[in-house]
């Protein structure tokens, strides 16, 4: 599949007097198009509008059904935040998975305020100590902010804007807390 | 002549979301993809990986167990094999730079954020398929060239490295 093309003695560090560099490898990798269509492969591969616009299509469609999850996920976030106060180790795993999924998928899905809002969320909770799991109120103003931006998708991107703000200022503001716990 | 050359790949999809997993492998059939395989994490990953042979690999970061880093590692570290340079897309929401360059240095080939969209995977998928980079083995990188651009150097060539290349 490969063939070298050069064999050459670059450090990556500087060499001391005398020392011989380590080898440094470069290695020529056919491209897969090349490799899979042989005398057909023609360069260079270009975007295909019509492959795009399938894709984007299976977002679209995918767009209703996840609108439907994410609610009941959010849902599930409101009910799960007693129980991981209260110490339940499973609801947090659970709380920050549901999360963590919010943050990748729903900006795909034309909710990407409920996505950012969901990012900061795991920020927080990839930084916080148990007594903020056990306090919960940071915990408990991201989900209502996702609540709001999944229920009210329309609403003033500017008051968005500000409550994300004030969420991450808030999670700022105990840097240095949870840095000192190291 | 895209669409043909989707049809003759196959892809290995690493996430422990099942709305990730679905999406990507979603995503990827509408693209055409022929062969798609799906693994929730790096290990189960491992197992398809060295029984499928896959010519792509697409792996989210952040799993348990075995995270998205770790098997990118394991994957690089596979001397010898045409199959340990075989191009990574990592797919991850840590979009902070300390992230990003750690992909890199284990030899990750592209870098995508989430929220994914439909023409940012299509890129990247061109990419990998179409623009390799030259894959480089020193004692401390296995991965493609890091470099994307091959600017003339300009400083002190203290190595002599520029006259040798």
């Amino acid at each position: 599949m490969t063939q070298q093309i050069v064999h050459s003695r670059l450090a990556g560090r500087e060499a001391a007097a005398g020392e011989t560099p380590p080898d440094v490898r470069f290695i020529r990798v056919p491209s897969i198009a090349e490799r899979k269509l042989g005398p057909d492969y023609t360069a260079p591969m270009r975007l295909d509008p019509r492959v795009l616009d399938k894709m984007q299509t299976t977002i679209r469609k995918l767009e209703s059904k996840y609108g439907e999850a994410l609610s009941a996920q959010v849902s599930m976030l409101q009910l799960l935040v007693e129980p991981a106060a209260k110490g339940d180790t499973e609801a947090r795993g659970r709380l920050y998975a549901l999360a963590h999924d919010m943050r990748g998928l729903a900006g795909t899905f034309g909710f990407p305020v409920a996505g950012r809002f969901a990012n900061s969320l795991c920020i927080y909770l990839e930084k916080c100590l148990e007594e903020d799991w056990r306090d919960g109120s940071v915990i408990r103003l991201h989900i209502d902010a996702i609540r709001e931006a999944v229920d009210n998708p329309g609403t003033d991107p500017a008051l968005t804007m500000e409550t994300l703000n004030a969420l991450e200022r808030l999670i700022a503001a105990n840097g240095a807390r949870w840095k000192d716990a190291g | 002549m895209a669409e043909s050359v989707f049809g003759k790949i196959s892809v290995l999809v690493v996430d422990d979301s099942a709305y990730m997993r679905h999406l990507l492998m979603t995503l990827l059939q509408a693209a055409g993809v022929g062969d798609v395989h799906l693994a929730i994490n790096g290990e189960e990953a491992w197992d398809v990986l060295t029984s499928r042979e896959p010519d792509i690999v697409i792996t989210d970061a952040a799993m348990v167990p075995g995270d998205g880093f770790m098997f990118a590692k394991r994957l690089r570290s596979l001397r010898g094999r045409a199959l340990g340079m075989i191009p990574i897309i990592m797919v991850s929401g840590h979009t902070d730079l300390e992230s990003v360059e750690r992909a890199r240095d284990i030899g990750v080939t592209e870098f995508l954020s989430k929220p994914i969209s439909p023409r940012a995977l299509y890129e990247r998928l061109i990419q990998v398929i179409d623009r390799p980079r030259a894959f480089v083995e020193t004692p401390t990188y296995r991965g493609p060239d890091r470099r994307r651009r091959h600017a003339p150097f300009e400083g002190v060539d203290r190595r002599g490295s520029v006259a040798m290349l």
